[in-house]
């Protein structure tokens, strides 16, 4: 098992068009590869951890990396880990028109993301809600990790 | 027949032929390709003017002028405009040529029209081209005129084609000057061989360039320029190559990121000299940099820890609270400081104060932070906290022991001074000295009852002195207290003066003032003269607003070490002659400082001593 946390920047801003055919097509792709984990996005601002087998975790990184889409790709842990903490992927981000994302499977309201799972290190935590600050700015601080507990014993 | 053939042949060339006679120019022979000229079939007979189908009245007037004058006429690229909206202008070559009878008068016209439209649309493309070729020169030389770069076209030779307006200005050369030769010795010394070489190698592998050199200008300067140039892209083959390009002028931004790049490395090179933890973060809080000193004592790399490791080396217990502290810092900008312990390389944890501050500059925003190793201080602190803690108990202890302990004598004493009144009032001895030895001994147990009440009083207000205060009246105190002193009083004569005008009230604790009083007053009695009798003089005033005690004696007087800290420990006494446990001015100045005052003392020898009571803080200017 392995982990990959990285922010990025986004060529020019996504819509809500590119925003879905990212969801699904990673959704998808993720599922078929275990991977798990969550991406944030606003304004152009990219962060991503995932998770999964070292076999999957290291392709991916590297397709994601040649991905033209987002440049300026900077990595910021890639180490491996005992279990995963993630039970999914899920994608974070401010839709224009949230209606047509509420009912997708993994897509969160970046005010809904849950407090990162307490099985992450406390580094590694923090790293998520530092990148969480990054992408979203301050206004939306993590939520309780109550409502989400079944994320968190994954 | 044959005229029929060649009317046939006429009907269908490709070129519109139409005969004009009379005056009046009436149609006689039309064949199609003219009738489409004109726009439909022509009626024959009829004048051109009635029936002139597309075209225009001045090519009618144009036909009049050669039937009349019989000089022939050829209209280049006539335009004829065609009705309707979508139609496109067609044009013609017409040609008008007069044709006589045999009188060789002029009968009519021939009018042949070759449609040249093609031919007329490829010119007209022409031109058009031509004009935005040269608006687009005309473009490209105000801009490569008027931008700040000095522009250039060179061929595979090395060759300056073309040197832009800029270059003259910048290296102050005059228009004449033969810029091949002299550019290469404008370059500075130093870099002169690199770019030569460069640019040959650029061109021979037909390939751009770009790098910085530093030029001369025109004042002797020597300034950075960044050149860059590409080979031209449409070439036609066969054709000389040209590479087109730009100098840019970047001395400044090189200076600047040069002094950046220093600054940057003596900072670096600061914070790895110094024996403390510093580290810089990004405007995101992750960790970029470590100095030397927090990978000696963690014993990790840069890479190990992360840019978020650094929280693992905290204390499991104090991890949780310092991210959220930190996370907060980076989301409200606010400072980060804390005192965490933080382990070493060796798995010992050590008290540490980390402070980050963040700086906003132009390079962007960044933190700033530093860890303090403060594990002496606070080992030390633990210790000396241990320590009072032990003290204090063992104070409270041994006023407890003493205070039982006068106690638990003071009983014995009582009974064995009943006994020993009782024994001197029955008993008779014969020994002549035995009035005085009676004496003796029961001066000697008095004073062992005096020790012991001063030992009690001691303890007793060193655990009460929270007594509270109430305003008190001096002279009813100071009475009650004679009365104690009654015996004392008489032995020694003593006379008694009061002055208490001055402050008539204390606000003190009841039982502190009395045990001062009653000390002041006791001891006064105690080192009176033997060869005088005793007189005090009692006075309370205020002195600068505060209130202030004295007591003055004419007795024996004694060495005052230093007027201002007379210094009386207990047990120490200044005539050993005289009885007393040296306990009562120790007590009494206790209960002074405790509440902010002090007592001072003047004295001369064999002529007396003033105690002067300050009951509150020094006053100011003092
Ligand atoms: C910001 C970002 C995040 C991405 N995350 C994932 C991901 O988690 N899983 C995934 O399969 N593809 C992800 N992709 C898409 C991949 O980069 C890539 O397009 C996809 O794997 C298909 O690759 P292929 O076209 O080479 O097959 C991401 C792309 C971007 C721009």
């Amino acid at each position: 098992m392995q982990h990959i946390a990285y922010i990025s920047r986004a060529v020019r801003p996504l819509t809500d068009e590119d925003l879905h055919e990212l969801l699904t097509q990673c959704r998808r792709d993720n599922k078929r590869h275990h991977i798990t984990g969550v991406l944030f996005y606003s304004h152009g601002n990219i962060a991503q951890l995932f998770e999964g087998e070292s076999e999957a975790i290291d392709p991916l990184f590297g397709r994601i990396l040649r991905d033209g889409r987002h440049s300026h790709v900077q990595k910021l842990i890639d180490k491996p880990i005992a279990a995963r903490s993630f039970a999914d992927w899920s994608m974070a981000f401010h839709p224009l028109e949230p209606e047509a994302f509420e009912a997708l499977q993994g897509f969160l309201l970046p005010h809904h993301v849950p407090a990162p799972p307490s099985t992450l290190t406390i580094a590694d935590a923090m790293l998520i809600d530092l990148v969480r600050l990054a992408v979203f700015g301050g206004a939306t601080p993590p939520q309780a990790p109550a409502p989400t507990a079944g994320l968190d014993q994954a | 027949m044959r005229e029929h053939s060649e009317q046939t042949i006429l009907r269908h060339v490709p070129a519109g032929v139409a005969t004009l006679q009379g005056p009046e120019l009436c149609y006689g022979f039309v064949n199609e390709a003219m009738e489409a000229v004109l726009g439909g079939p022509a009626p024959e007979g009829v004048p051109i003017a009635k029936h002139p189908g597309f075209l225009a009245a001045d090519l009618l007037d144009v036909m009049q002028r050669v039937y009349q004058s019989g000089r022939p006429f050829i209209a280049k690229a006539y335009c004829l405009a065609l009705p309707g909206p979508d139609s496109p202008n067609r044009y013609y070559d017409l040609t008008l040529e007069p044709f006589r009878e045999a009188s060789e008068v002029i009968s009519g016209l021939l009018l042949f029209a070759v449609d040249v439209t093609a031919q007329e649309e490829a010119r007209q493309q022409a031109h058009r081209l031509e004009v935005e070729t040269r608006r687009l020169d005309t473009r490209l030389r105000v801009l490569t005129e008027t931008v700040p770069q000095i522009t250039f076209t060179v061929d595979a030779k090395g060759h300056y084609d073309y040197v832009s307006p800029q270059w003259y200005y910048f290296t102050g050369q005059p228009p004449t000057a033969a810029v091949d030769a002299i550019w290469p010795l404008l370059i500075h010394p130093d870099d002169r061989l690199r770019v030569l070489y460069q640019a040959e190698a650029a061109r021979a592998a037909g390939a751009g360039w770009s790098y910085e050199y530093r030029l001369r200008r025109h004042d002797g300067q020597y300034r950075w320029l960044l050149s860059r140039a590409l080979p031209e892209q449409l070439h036609t083959p066969g054709e000389p190559v040209f590479w087109h390009g730009a100098l840019t002028e970047i001395h400044d931004q090189r200076e600047l990121t040069e002094a950046l790049r220093r600054g940057e490395a003596e900072l670096r090179f600061l914070a790895d000299s110094i024996p403390e933890l510093i580290w810089t973060a990004s405007a995101e809080g992750f960790i970029d940099y470590y100095n030397r000193h927090t990978s000696e004592y963690t014993g990790l790399t840069q890479e190990e820890l992360g840019p978020t490791g650094w929280v693992n080396l905290l204390a499991p217990k104090e991890q949780a609270e310092a991210a959220r502290q930190w996370v907060h810092s980076m989301a409200t900008g606010e400072a980060f400081e804390g005192v965490f312990r933080m382990r070493r390389h060796d798995g010992q944890y050590r008290w540490h104060i980390i402070r980050a501050r963040q700086l906003a500059d132009g390079q962007g925003l960044r933190w700033f932070g530093a860890c303090t190793d403060v594990d002496d201080q606070h080992r030390l602190r633990e210790v000396l906290q241990t320590q009072y803690n032990e003290l204090a108990r063992t104070n409270h202890d041994l006023d407890t022991f003493v205070y039982t302990a006068s106690h638990d004598l003071r009983q014995p004493l009582i009974n064995l001074r009943g006994l020993f009144e009782e024994l001197a009032r029955v008993a008779s001895f014969d020994d002549p000295q035995a009035s005085s030895m009676l004496q003796m001994v029961e001066d000697a147990l008095a004073q062992l009852e005096l020790t012991i009440q001063d030992l009690a009083a001691t303890v007793q207000d060193q655990r009460g002195l929270s007594a509270p205060a109430e305003r008190l009246d001096l002279r009813s105190i100071t009475d009650e207290i004679l009365l104690g002193l009654r015996m004392q009083f008489v032995q020694a004569g003593a006379t008694l003066e009061f002055d208490l005008e001055g402050a008539p009230t204390l606000h003190y604790g009841r039982a502190n003032l009395r045990s001062i009083l009653h000390n002041l007053l006791s001891n006064a009695l105690k080192f009176a003269h033997p060869e005088r009798p005793a007189h005090i003089r009692v006075r309370s005033y205020l002195q600068d607003g505060q209130p202030v005690l004295s007591v003055q004696d004419n007795g024996l007087g004694m060495v005052v070490p230093s007027p201002n800290s007379p210094g009386f420990r207990p047990f120490t006494r200044q005539h050993t002659h005289v009885p007393g446990a040296g306990v009562g001015m120790y007590l009494v100045q206790r209960i002074l400082t405790s509440r902010g005052g002090h007592l001072e003392v003047a004295s001369t020898l064999n002529e007396g001593t003033t105690f002067t009571v300050h009951w509150t803080a020094a006053q100011p200017g003092e």
